[in-house]
């Protein structure tokens, strides 16, 4: 392929967010100088200006994500189709990408939305938290479009390191301080697998791009192999699928809840679709061996993460072992590998997006008082409290559970049709059967949510934008459990053709 | 005005009604507090908005379903068909026969009966409480008439949402583990049914069958317009090599546990006393009443149609854990000393005569099943309210607590001996017409089955008079007891709304009978059907040669 003319319009989501980080970090800088100017301002004051600065950052950010979004359904409405790079293609914007970036946007929009409160409540209002953000869904925009190893490494490492330093954001508590340097250490060792593979690649074939891989694989042979399996678990590990999974349980605890929240839907998406493309552009005959390792990657990851996920008394710990959890669900659609399981695991991530969020969004809820309230215990009573909190919470849980009647078990349906199609029917009895276990560490919840009475008394109320959250993810979860392929308000788009069509990137 | 869309749409609107009367009650506060200006209205506005629509639902059924019903005619009726996924071949798809009829009828009768019968029970929460159990009525009222695999599956595991949530918040002291046991239990037993059923859904396409979850593409049954009966071609070895009647072994395995758990069956039956001793009285008369026939109705709508071969090959086994049940629950319930236990134990017999009976695999087994389904929930649902009636007056359940209730309570010694004939299956009552069916049809396929479940209606007998004679006659010893009040009217309408179908039914059967009959005989017919496998084992060719 030529090298084209710098085509702007393609990367206007990529240009909104990263314009949008700039301006945000510049407009803190000013509005700040604005307010604290001058000796004797007291706190009282300080505090009140931070949080009205706080605000205008996250107008300011949801803006650019919001605009970045639309670039992006307008570019997969369009069809749009190009790539691009010095040379030879580096990015390639299609409908995976421009899909998985309007996912990536609507992640990081809630996660903003989920801030606003959350950050003040934390006494963590600083506004390079929304730039190092809009930075990091920057890197997540080019993961997925990434065509070509160097451009694949670019985009991990800006995802990753504005993560690392918002696990870290609450400098106080030793926890996420522990998070940040835990994050950063094993990420480190993560990118140098990954590099390592690269290079093992490079020296294989010839080649850094996906395509000119696939051609310089054919022969297969022992360094082009290990150099694949290096680079799988570079990616693995953002995705947090086991044996790559020891960071996930400590970091999503100790980083702030609204950095865990992006981090679980956002990075998951990019991370997954970034090894879809690679594996079915690298490896178009996917050979038994490949398919085998993922399927040892899913199982273990079923297991592991079920099993670990029962013992937790924490409940963002809890929520972190269900994220390896379902990252293996999601890599038994990888070990199917058919252009089925591709659509089944587009959709689920789409929908565990919002299943992720809106579990977070209630954790966020609870905290209050500069503390989090995230012990099952803290949870007790919450009904009599806040029944709508509580109930949509259960409905939450039960979606992660994949219990039917949510779009959680419409997710887990589509998967396991596809699995048993692909004929991995032992995956798919791992897969119910680390469900069941599931089902015991997702009930703990609304039990004692319901069926015990209060412990502590905090009475917090749900802001405004938290309320907007969870409606919206708690309507998504009941509207994609029985429309997720209908189109009742005739609107003419129906959820799960809309993953095939970004599923269908290789025409 | 409404008239043409009810009468296209009757079961939905029979099957929707309590739900969407219970959406109503969560919104229905706030919008009167708004009104009216005030902290929400009294409890009791809302037991009779739940009352109202359980009744109009049961009056719906009754003239809507039974009374268009035309038992001449075989297959299924009143059929709605909508697009759902249709990619995936799964569409809303509800429609009646002859079993699914009387179980639909049985629900929503109890449904009234229960909410009157436990009217001042729940005293926290109540209005949550009658969602819960409107949301309970309209999924079971949804998986009775569920003729889409998927459908049917995903109602079967929303049922126990509201069943957990009614036991472990309104239940007893033990109601946290009652109510986690009764969920992880059932739900984790029907995932294997989920993965078999996509199984067959693959294998069904892989063979040139459409993609398709409709039940009557796979096992045939009555015309329904628009649907090719019977398009699917069933395979005659699977991929593997293997013939389809071994791999129905599996795929039937993996349904009966799903069903077995539910009905309970022995080795998964434990869930089940904890359930019923600690739910609140509406509980667990919807839980007894309604919850284990899914089981049942679960093999006879899916699991035998679906399986032929392999239902003739585990049949003995079924068989076997059928009379486990019926002994073991029998001698279980002996012991018991707390009635609600004893009733529950009691449940774990009936279910295995009516596993018994559905596992003849023939006429009479299969229909005297179906029609002690009916009896089982009318009369062990009267003896949960009587049950619950005393515990609200002692607050305890013990029979040793009690003794000579015969004469502070004579209308309540009266009713309880009533409803414990009931039980035992006394001649002219419901219970003797569906054991004897049971017993004639096990006869039939083997006898000695027959003998051995004979002696669990002398057990039942035996239990059920002893505790009779314990907590009813006796010396009335316990000071606490004296003063007991009697039954008040409402209490004595709820059980006398009960006891009256089990006298028609033990008078006059055939109504039902008429009913069942026919649906019973074509389910066997397409079994005999769609069998693929001829040489079964020897010992079942009585059996199969009954077939009508």
């Amino acid at each position: 392929m030529e090298a084209e003319a710098f085509d702007v319009a393609a990367l206007a989501p990529l240009g909104f967010v990263a314009i949008g980080a700039l301006v945000t970090l510049m407009l803190e800088v000013v509005l700040s100088r604005r307010a604290f100017v001058g000796e004797g301002v007291d706190p009282e004051t300080r505090l009140v200006a931070r949080a009205r600065i706080g605000i205008v950052l996250a107008f300011a950010s949801s803006a650019a994500i919001v605009l970045a979004m639309y670039a992006a359904i307008y570019q997969f409405e369009l069809g749009f189709e190009t790539a691009f790079g010095p040379g030879r293609p580096m990015l390639q914007l299609d409908a995976l990408s421009t899909f998985a970036t309007a996912l990536i946007g609507l992640g990081a929009l809630l996660s903003v939305w989920l801030s606003i409160t959350y950050l003040p409540a934390l006494r963590i209002n600083h506004g390079e938290y929304y730039a190092l953000l809009l930075l990091s869904t920057a890197g997540m925009f080019v993961l997925v479009s990434a065509v070509d190893l160097i451009s694949l490494y670019l985009g991990l490492e800006l995802t990753s390191l504005p993560i690392y330093a918002l696990a870290g954001f609450n400098r106080r508590r030793l926890r996420s301080n522990e998070a940040a340097l835990k994050y950063f250490l094993m990420g480190a060792v993560a990118s140098a697998v990954l590099l390592y593979g690269m290079a093992l690649l490079y020296g294989a074939t010839g080649h850094t791009d996906f395509t000119g891989i696939s051609q310089g694989f054919a022969g297969g042979g022992g360094l082009a192999l290990s150099g694949l399996a290096l680079v799988i678990a570079g990616l693995a590990f953002k995705v947090s699928v086991v044996p790559f999974h020891q960071w996930t349980p400590d970091v999503y605890e100790g980083a702030p809840t609204s950095v865990t929240a992006f981090m679980a839907v956002t990075v998951k998406t990019a991370g997954f679709v970034v090894l879809m493309r690679f594996l079915v552009l690298a490896l178009p005959e996917m050979g038994e061996k490949v398919s085998v390792l993922l399927g040892v990657l899913a199982g273990l990851s079923m297991l592991i993460g079920n099993l670990m996920a029962v013992v937790q008394d924490n409940v963002k710990r809890m929520l972190a072992y269900s994220a390896v959890a379902h990252a293996g669900y999601l890599m038994v659609g990888f070990a199917a590998g058919t252009p089925e399981a591709w659509t089944a695991v587009l959709f689920y991530l789409f929908v565990y997006l919002f299943m992720t969020v809106g579990v977070f969004c209630v954790v966020i809820a609870l905290a209050q008082g500069g503390r989090e309230w995230d012990s099952i215990e803290d949870f007790a009573g919450l009904a009599s409290q806040r029944p709508a909190l509580a109930a949509v919470m259960t409905l939450f849980l039960l979606s992660l559970a994949g219990i039917p009647g949510t779009a959680g078990f419409m997710a887990k349906f589509y998967l396991v049709v596809a699995a048993v199609d692909a004929g991995q029917i032992a995956l798919v009895l791992i897969l119910v059967g680390t469900s069941m276990v599931s089902f015991f560490y997702y009930l703990r919840l609304p039990v004692v949510m319901y069926m015990q009475k209060r412990r502590q008394d905090p009475d917090a109320e749900t802001s405004s934008s938290e309320i907007v959250v969870l409606a919206l993810c708690a309507a998504a979860i009941l509207y994609f459990a029985f429309f997720a392929q209908a189109d009742p308000f005739g609107t003419g788009v129906r959820a799960l053709d809309v993953a095939g069509r970004a599923a269908d990137f290789l025409h | 005005m409404l008239g043409p869309y009810v009468d296209a749409y009757l079961i939905s609107w029979v099957v929707f009604l309590p739900l969407a009367s219970g959406l109503l009650l969560l919104v229905a506060n706030s919008v009167a507090g708004f009104l009216l200006r005030s902290n929400g209205l009294p409890k009791v506005v809302w037991q009779v908005i739940a009352m109202s629509s359980t009744s109009l639902t049961f009056v719906a059924s009754l003239f809507g379903l039974w009374g268009r019903f035309d038992p001449e005619e075989t297959g299924y009726q009143l059929v709605e068909r909508v697009a759902w996924l249709p990619d995936y071949g799964i569409h809303y798809f509800v429609g009646v026969d002859g079993i699914s009829l009387v179980l639909v009828l049985l629900t929503s009768f109890l449904m009234p009966v229960v909410l009157l019968a436990s009217w001042n029970e729940i005293d926290r929460w109540s209005r949550s409480y009658l969602f819960f159990m409107l949301a309970l009525e309209t999924a079971m009222l949804g998986t009775f008439v569920s003729l889409n695999l998927f459908q049917f599956y995903v109602l079967w595991e929303v049922m126990m949402i509201p069943m957990l949530f009614i036991i472990g918040i309104w239940g007893g002291p033990r109601r946290i583990y009652a109510a986690t046991k009764f969920f992880l239990f059932t739900v984790s037993g029907s995932l294997l049914m989920l993965v078999a059923l996509v199984i067959v859904y693959r294998m069904n396409f892989e063979q040139g069958g459409a993609l398709n979850f409709d039940l009557v593409r796979f096992v045939g049954h009555a015309p329904v317009p628009g649907v090719p009966l019977l398009d699917t071609v069933i395979p005659a070895t699977t991929e593997s090599g293997a013939p389809w009647w071994q791999t129905q072994l599996w795929l039937f395995g993996a349904f009966a546990l799903a069903f077995g758990i539910k009905v309970p069956m022995v080795p998964f039956h434990t869930w089940l006393p904890d359930a019923h001793v600690e739910a609140p009285t509406g509980g667990s008369v919807i839980l007894a009443g309604v919850l284990l026939k899914m089981g049942a109705y679960g093999f006879l709508r899916f699991a035998l149609p679906l399986f032929p071969d392999a239902a003739l090959a585990w049949a003995p086994w079924m068989t076997g854990l059928a009379l486990v049940g019926i002994v073991y629950g029998s001698l279980v319930a002996m012991v018991q000393r707390d009635v609600k236990k004893l009733v529950a134990y009691s449940s774990i017999a009936h279910l295995g005569f009516v596993m018994l009976g559905v596992f003849a695999l023939n006429l009479q087994g299969v229909t005297g099943a179906v029609l002690q389904m009916v009896n089982h929930g009318l009369a062990t649902g009267a003896l949960f309210v009587l049950v619950g009636f005393i515990y609200a007056r002692r607050r305890t359940r013990e029979i040793a607590d009690f003794g000579g209730l015969a004469r502070p309570m004579p209308v309540f010694a009266a009713l309880l001996g009533f409803v414990v004939m009931a039980s035992i299956g006394l001649p002219g009552l419901g219970g003797f017409v569906g054991e004897f069916l049971i017993l004639l049809g096990s006869f039939g396929a083997d006898p000695w089955a027959a003998v051995i479940a004979t002696t669990g209606v002398v057990l039942a007998a035996a239990y059920m008079l002893w505790m009779y004679r314990r907590v009813v006659f006796g010396p009335l010893d316990k000071p606490e007891n004296r003063g007991l009040i009697d039954l008040d009217l409402r209490e004595r309408v709820a059980v006398g709304l009960l006891a009256l179908p089990i006298v028609w039914i033990g008078v006059n059967p055939s109504p039902l009978l008429r009913r069942i009959e026919p649906s019973v005989s074509i389910l066997l017919q397409e079994m005999e059907l769609r069998r693929s496998h001829d040489e079964i084992p020897s010992a079942f060719e009585a059996r199969s040669q009954e077939l009508p």
